[in-house]
């Protein structure tokens, strides 16, 4: 599965890169990751729930972080297995400091999935990744916007991280955007109401 | 004279049992004190197994105990071959790899075994599963079957310098020659890919270890229960007569459940004596996904030359087939895709080549069709190239090519999976063409209604294609039938059922030599137990091969009947007759005895036996054919297709078919229906999918998508040629796969012609609505 994109971040380079190197963030930002530990120089190991359709269960991940070159690019390697499978990725990630003082991070992996994530979850894999990927970007703009105001005001930086149900209602959010894009399910939208009316407007008109 | 019940549709004897709930499946089988199975599979395609971490699911209460390759000394080694190599072919070269019974050291496809759990209950033994962690190193898969074969491909079996499994060459005539006189040549890449046969019943198996009667039974909804039973004992050291399989009422066999040595077989016998408790095992849909064997995916390089007539001269066809990740069923499948390419055309230069390649997917034994329709499908879609190029009408250039119906017995000069070379017994395919042109009108369709379609914007199109079923193979099968002390008949085979109606089919066929009626013989098929002689049902040889049997058996029981009630009623034989229950001299009515009194008599309990004499009226026997009885037909379709979202609708479906004389035709037309189901779902919906890793991507119903009724013609149109076959004296030939055989060919082919003004052309088969609308794409270079 490919995965590519970019997210602009409003705020400066050094700052995105400094939370991105904060594992408590990245864990905050990852939805079902229970914890994310520091075992090596740029490797952390962690725990990460994952439910994707009909498949679920615990994943013992690794991630590593090579070719760093603060705070341009580096690259991420994800290498997790559980009981419902296993998922091993390899993303490039960019930084790059736009004039208007944002930042531009585009992202350019390849993730291959096995076990009963892929043999039967593979329908929903693609969009719970967007939609992973997408709830993750929102809650690191927040922690991003926690961060820079502390260090403005020079306070503790405060950032609750979404729970497992806003990331849930995040996921069953982005499924019923995807059917209101099917015509013929959007007409049923429009019609049924439009439907109803009519049919009380004869009723009442009908006494 | 008795009434006829052979040739007559009969409601199936079987029917009320299965209808009111009362069959008993392999799953109603319980057993006190029964254990539970379930595998660990492995994740991987393509890895090697390290080591693995047992230890917290042997810690799970519930659970027997989990067992890896280590626990399997001596039996952990490559099992038998399911079918022998194709010696009879001159030049064939083959690497024989039979399937593991559990991953020692190295994972060939992803589902294969490296443990299993036995346990209190199914849900128990799932769970601890999820407790069971292998260690494995992955390692880049073999999934194209043209890159497998390339120098550095990974390696499927290390110990073999490639991938390819076997090569074999066969020619008749000089294609090279042909080629040179021809006026055009036309050559095509073509790819078919691979289906499951997704029997509504799963795989599984029950095994009882009696250890006080030193007995093992065995439960299985096999296709093969004899090779099933031999393979045991011989594994386990014990005498045939001390395994006996039983197979329950099945649902669906279709190919896969032929295939014995299966780890589940191999390793459960095992742990049922190793524990001496009874334990059942029933695969769940995504390990039939996973590890039940499928078939279909070949590539094709396909030549044709043709005069500009139409007249073809000759056809070549180098082709590669996936063998999966062992070969244990050798080239059955290969060798049926050539011997189905150009068979029922008269095309005198014919080369064919196939190189059968070793990939990390599951293991390819026949599903329903086994390797024919490949064949018919490179065939049928190379005379529509033809055509297409010579503007020719494609029922025309058919028509042109067909084999005439005085040219029979036709020597192929290509051996085939019975390893002789086939020989078209009998047929009448330009009769088979000519009335399914009729009953669709043909003509009035391509004159006026296709016309008047197009005009008004509508993508009508038709497809018509032939194609032969070479079926009822060798080597052989028998049969026993008892008369029983109160006139009843049984009749003992050794083929399995696995819903063919063979309770009904095989006693009408006793039933017409016995005189007695349909519903007082009682037909057992796949029991050891009762009858331990014969090699399966596969190949649509079960009516042709143990029908035949039961027919032979019949007629001695019936010689033995007259003979006695001759002596009796002191008439001699010529007079006699069998009808309901009684021999009777043919015009003294009243003059009669009953079939369960001679019966009686021939049994006697007290008193003397004369020297040569066999007790009962009962008799064995045995036929094999010296090759198989080729069927033939030809279909046509109307698609109508939405071109704007590709989704095609069935409008009509016509089929004219030959299975020599059928025994009951009500239950030919429900296997022709049933085989066009198959070959729908071929053509359009079905497809397993394995990802460039080795993944299978299609493991459910949610993914892999059966046609539904929906999907299916309003109709199906079915016609009869009854061209007896001289190979048995029933005339009959098999019918099993008929319906599956030609299905996507001329699918694919209605599609084209309703997409006319795209110029839209379709090598390949297991198409959806976003592959035709690539397609299409492509053609309007898009």
């Amino acid at each position: 599965m490919k995965l590519e994109g970019e997210h602009v971040f409003n705020g400066p380079r050094e700052d995105v890169w400094e939370m991105f190197y904060d594992p408590a963030i990245l864990a905050s930002a990852v939805p079902g990751m229970d914890k994310l530990d520091v075992v090596a120089e740029n490797v952390y190991e962690g725990v990460m729930n994952v439910r994707i359709g009909p498949v679920s269960g615990k994943f013992q991940g690794k991630l590593t972080l090579t070719d760093v070159v603060e705070p341009e690019n580096l690259t991420l390697t994800v290498d997790g297995k559980g009981a419902p499978g296993y998922g091993k990725g390899v993303g490039k990630v960019n930084f790059t400091q736009n004039p208007d003082g944002t930042t531009t991070l585009k992202y350019d992996g390849d993730m291959n999935i096995g076990g009963a994530l892929a043999s039967v979850g593979q329908r929903m894999i693609d969009s719970v990744a967007k939609s992973m990927i997408r709830s993750a970007f929102e809650t690191l703009d927040k922690a991003l916007e926690a961060r820079l105001a502390a260090k403005k005001t020079g306070t503790e930086v405060n950032f609750t991280p979404p729970t497992q149900t806003e990331f849930a209602a995040g996921v069953a959010k982005d499924m019923v955007g995807g059917f209101t894009k099917v015509p013929e399910l959007r007409l049923i939208l429009y019609i049924l109401p439009v439907v109803t009316i009519l049919v009380i407007l004869a009723l009442v008109l009908g006494k | 004279m008795a009434e006829r019940v052979f040739h007559k549709s009969i409601l199936r004897n079987e029917d009320p049992q299965i209808l009111a709930g009362k069959a008993q499946y392999l799953d109603d089988i319980e057993i006190p004190g029964m254990l539970y199975a379930a595998f660990k599979r492995s994740d991987y395609a393509h890895a090697r197994l390290k080591s693995i971490d047992v230890s917290e699911a042997r810690a799970l209460p519930g659970v027997i105990g989990v067992y890896t390759a280590e626990d399997f000394g001596d039996l952990v080694k490559p099992g038998p071959l399911q079918v022998p190599p194709p010696t009879a072919i001159k030049g064939a070269t083959y690497a024989s790899r039979t399937i593991m019974p559990i991953v020692k050291d190295k994972v060939r496809y992803s589902g294969e075994p490296v443990a299993v759990v036995i346990a209190e209950s199914r849900y128990i033994a799932e769970d601890a599963c999820d407790l069971i962690y292998p260690d494995f190193e992955p390692l880049d898969a073999v999934i194209d079957l043209e890159k497998a074969l390339q120098p550095g491909a990974p390696l499927v079996h290390e110990d073999l310098p490639s991938n390819e499994a076997a090569h074999v060459i066969q020619e008749r005539g000089n294609y090279a020659e042909a080629a040179a006189k021809a006026d055009v040549i036309i050559k095509k890449k073509i790819y078919v890919d691979r289906v499951a046969a997704a029997a509504l019943e799963n795989r599984g198996i029950v095994i009882n270890w009696d250890e006080k009667a030193q007995m093992m039974t065995i439960w299985c909804g096999t296709q093969s229960p004899i090779t099933l039973r031999n393979a045991t004992a011989t594994r386990m050291g014990l005498f045939e007569n001390q395994v006996r399989v039983i197979t329950p009422f099945t649902g669906g066999g279709f190919g896969p459940k032929i295939n014995t040595s299966m780890p589940d077989d191999v390793l459960l016998t095992e742990l049922a004596v190793r524990l001496n408790r009874p334990i059942k095992w029933y695969e769940d849909r995504r390990e039939n996904f996973l590890a039940t064997t499928s078939e279909r995916d070949q590539v094709h390089y396909a030549e044709i030359a043709v005069t500009k007539e139409g007249k073809i001269l000759g056809f070549k066809d180098t082709f590669y087939h996936n063998s999966g990740a062992y070969d244990s069923y050798m080239m059955t499948v290969p060798l049926n895709t050539q011997t189905h390419t150009v068979s029922n055309y008269n095309i005198p230069n014919f080369y064919t080549e196939i190189t059968m390649v070793f990939t990390n997917e599951m293991v390819v034994t026949p599903v329903r069709g086994a390797g024919r329709p490949q064949g018919v499908f490179v065939m049928e879609r190379m005379i529509d190239a033809a055509a297409r190029e010579l503007k020719m009408d494609v029922a025309e250039i058919r028509r042109i090519n067909l084999i005439q119906p005085n040219a029979y017995p036709v020597s192929t000069g290509i051996i085939g999976q019975d390893f002789v070379e086939g020989v078209l017994d009998s047929g009448d395919y330009p009769t088979a063409l000519a009335k399914v042109m009729a009953m669709i009108d043909y003509k009035k369709f391509r004159e006026e209604i296709q016309p008047k379609a197009r005009a008004a914007g509508k993508h009508l199109g038709i497809g018509i294609c032939t194609f032969t079923e070479g079926t009822g193979v060798g080597p052989y099968e028998g049969a026993k039938i008892t008369v029983g002390g109160n006139g009843k008949v049984s009749v003992a085979t050794g083929v399995a059922t696995q819903g063919q109606a063979h309770y009904t089919s095989f006693a009408q066929i006793a039933a017409e030599q016995l005189g007695v009626e349909v519903k007082d013989v009682k037909v057992i098929t796949g029991d050891t137990g009762a009858f331990a002689w014969g090699a399966g049902t596969f190949a649509s040889r079960g009516a042709t091969v143990a029908g035949t049997a039961i027919h032979l058996a019949a007629v001695k029981v019936k010689d033995k009947a007259l003979k006695l009630a001759s002596k009796i009623l002191e008439t001699p034989e010529s007079e006699l007759e069998l009808v309901g229950g009684y021999v009777q001299v043919a015009d003294i009515p009243g003059k009669k005895i009953s079939l369960g009194e001679l019966a009686s008599m021939a049994n006697p309990m007290r008193g003397t036996f004369p020297p040569g004499a066999e007790p009962g009226l009962e008799a064995v026997a045995y036929y094999g054919p010296p090759y198989g009885a080729t069927g033939a037909g030809c279909m046509a379709m109307i698609l109508d297709v939405d071109a704007e979202t590709m989704k095609p609708k069935i409008e009509r479906l016509v089929i004219v078919h030959d299975c020599g004389i059928p025994i009951n035709p009500m239950v030919v037309e429900g296997q022709v229906h049933g085989g066009i189901q198959m070959g729908i779902g071929n053509a359009f919906f079905e497809k397993v999918f394995y990802d460039e890793t080795g993944q299978l991507l299609t493991a459910s119903f949610m993914d892999y998508l059966f046609p539904q009724a929906t999907d299916m013609p309003p109709k199906i149109e079915m016609g009869h040629t009854e061209i007896p076959s001289p190979l048995n004296p029933l005339g009959i030939k098999g019918v099993g796969e008929a319906g599956a055989i030609p299905t996507p060919a001329v699918f694919t082919q209605a599609l084209e012609d309703a997409l006319y003004d795209t110029g839209v052309e379709i090598m390949e088969s297991n198409l959806s609505p976003s592959k035709v609308y690539t397609y299409v794409q492509k053609a309007k270079g898009a």
